[in-house]
């Protein structure tokens, strides 16, 4: 442990912080701290899963080099738009299958479409 | 926006007493407001008020006056639409909008979906919306010939889309590669048919008896019938209830062959399915608009910023649609 208290711990602190506020909030901004604890979870999510990692690596598998995840994303969305990649380029769904598990497990774990592809 | 409308301005604007203004719902360009009135005779008169700054529908958008009147036309021709009671004219000094009737019900569709009490409205609704928009399609387009309502064949609203997607900068191969997919097989069709165009289980305003109105029209234009049947099947608006995708209530086959039994003339499946595919989209493509109202700080906010993650299911539902067929 490089920290007594690393980023996790400080975002459990902040939502529990935020959980205690709510009951004397109402209407928008009991919804907004409802919300503001829901986006600390997916940064929480974010910090232990690494997706932009999974993505890089899964970006990379389909171009057949290494790059900078923003490089990545964007050639590929440029092959996409001009045709030269599309859902017959070999392995492509199937990567962008995992990158959008990777990503959907971070934003939304509860999500249904998630939850029936992740049994 | 001008200030919150009076009592006495409304009751003028309708001709009848008001009791009560309630608003209900206000943002920084428009705002409804619950309006409880007395008619001529004395039973209450339960209205709704909606009014926008002018100027505040987008170019190339549906005008609120035109709107209101489509709603009307639509009404009249039988469609469960709340009656327009008044348009409001420059002169109000309320902006752009109308006042229509309020009707009883519930709007809220993940209680509707999920309460035992809707049990027996749910059974029917399948059909009744599929029996709607069969008459909306049917509606000939002479009768809105005079109504400003935006239109463009398919091949020209998925550019649009497309152009739509490429203002925010953002990358996203996922809504690259279903935009890919969707030019290789949309055919290129002129708009022939009135689409209400947001005919989701959030606009269905719904009583224990079942379809009670089909609200907010300020989507409407002219385009594919189809579309609506692709929208109304889109996962979003299934709140959990995946295994019924029209609108977490019913099955696509139900709603195909309750439209045409309707006489809304013979579904194509699989081009409703190509617009489940571009409705996904173009959800996912709202995601990012309503995530860039907080990057641009147009509306900072922990809602919006949050909602822009939204983009990660859409990307997920259309993975599934293009590994499994559908979603």
């Amino acid at each position: 442990m490089a920290e007594q208290i690393e980023a996790a711990a400080l975002i459990e602190a902040v939502q529990g912080f935020l959980a205690e506020l709510e009951p004397e909030l109402s209407g928008r901004r009991a919804f907004h701290a409802k919300v503001a604890q829901n986006a600390l979870a997916i940064v929480a999510r974010e910090l232990a899963q690494a997706p932009q990692a999974q993505e890089t690596a899964l970006l990379a598998g389909v171009l057949g080099h290494e790059g900078r995840i923003d490089d990545l994303r964007a050639e590929l969305c440029a092959r996409l738009r001009d045709g030269r990649a599309g859902v017959e380029t070999p392995g492509l769904v199937e990567a962008l299958l995992g990158v959008a598990l990777a990503k959907c497990a971070v934003a939304n774990p509860r999500y249904a479409t998630f939850r029936r592809l992740a049994v | 926006m001008a200030a919150s409308p009076t009592s006495e301005q409304v009751a003028a604007l309708i001709g009848a007493p008001v009791t009560r203004i309630e608003a209900l719902s206000g943002g920084a360009s428009s705002a409804t407001y619950a309006v409880d009135a007395i008619s001529g005779d004395g039973p209450p008169w339960p209205l709704i008020l909606q009014c926008a700054a002018t100027g505040s529908v987008p170019e190339g958008g549906l005008p609120r006056r035109d709107q209101a009147l489509l709603q009307q036309r639509m009404h009249d021709a039988g469609l469960p639409v709340a009656r327009v009671v008044r348009i409001l004219a420059p002169e109000d000094g309320l902006g752009e909008g109308y006042v229509m009737e309020r009707l009883p019900g519930e709007a809220l569709a993940p209680k509707w979906l999920k309460q035992p009490q809707y049990e027996a409205a749910r059974a029917g609704l399948t059909a009744q919306v599929a029996a709607v928009l069969a008459r909306l399609h049917a509606q000939p387009l002479a009768s809105v010939a005079d109504l400003k309502l935006p239109t463009g064949s398919t091949a020209q609203s998925l550019e649009r889309m497309f152009a739509n997607y490429r203002r925010f900068g953002v990358d996203s191969p996922v809504f690259d590669l279903a935009f890919a997919w969707l030019r290789e097989r949309v055919a290129d069709r002129p708009a022939t048919q009135i689409v209400h165009g947001d005919f989701r289980s959030g606009n269905l305003l719904i009583s224990e008896r079942g379809l009670e109105a089909v609200l907010d029209w300020e989507l409407a234009h002219l385009g594919d019938g189809h579309e609506d049947l692709g929208w109304l099947c889109c996962n979003a608006w299934r709140f959990g209830v995946w295994d019924k995708p029209v609108g977490g209530f019913g099955l696509r086959v139900a709603l195909h062959e309750a439209y045409e039994a309707a006489g809304g003339g013979p579904v194509d499946p699989e081009r409703a399915r190509l617009w489940e595919v571009w409705g996904t989209l173009k959800w996912g493509i709202a995601c990012l608009q309503l995530g860039d109202d907080h990057v641009s700080g147009r509306l900072r906010s922990v809602e919006r910023a949050a909602i822009g993650r939204r983009v990660s299911e859409v990307e997920l539902d259309l993975m599934h649609i293009l590994a499994h067929g559908d979603v």
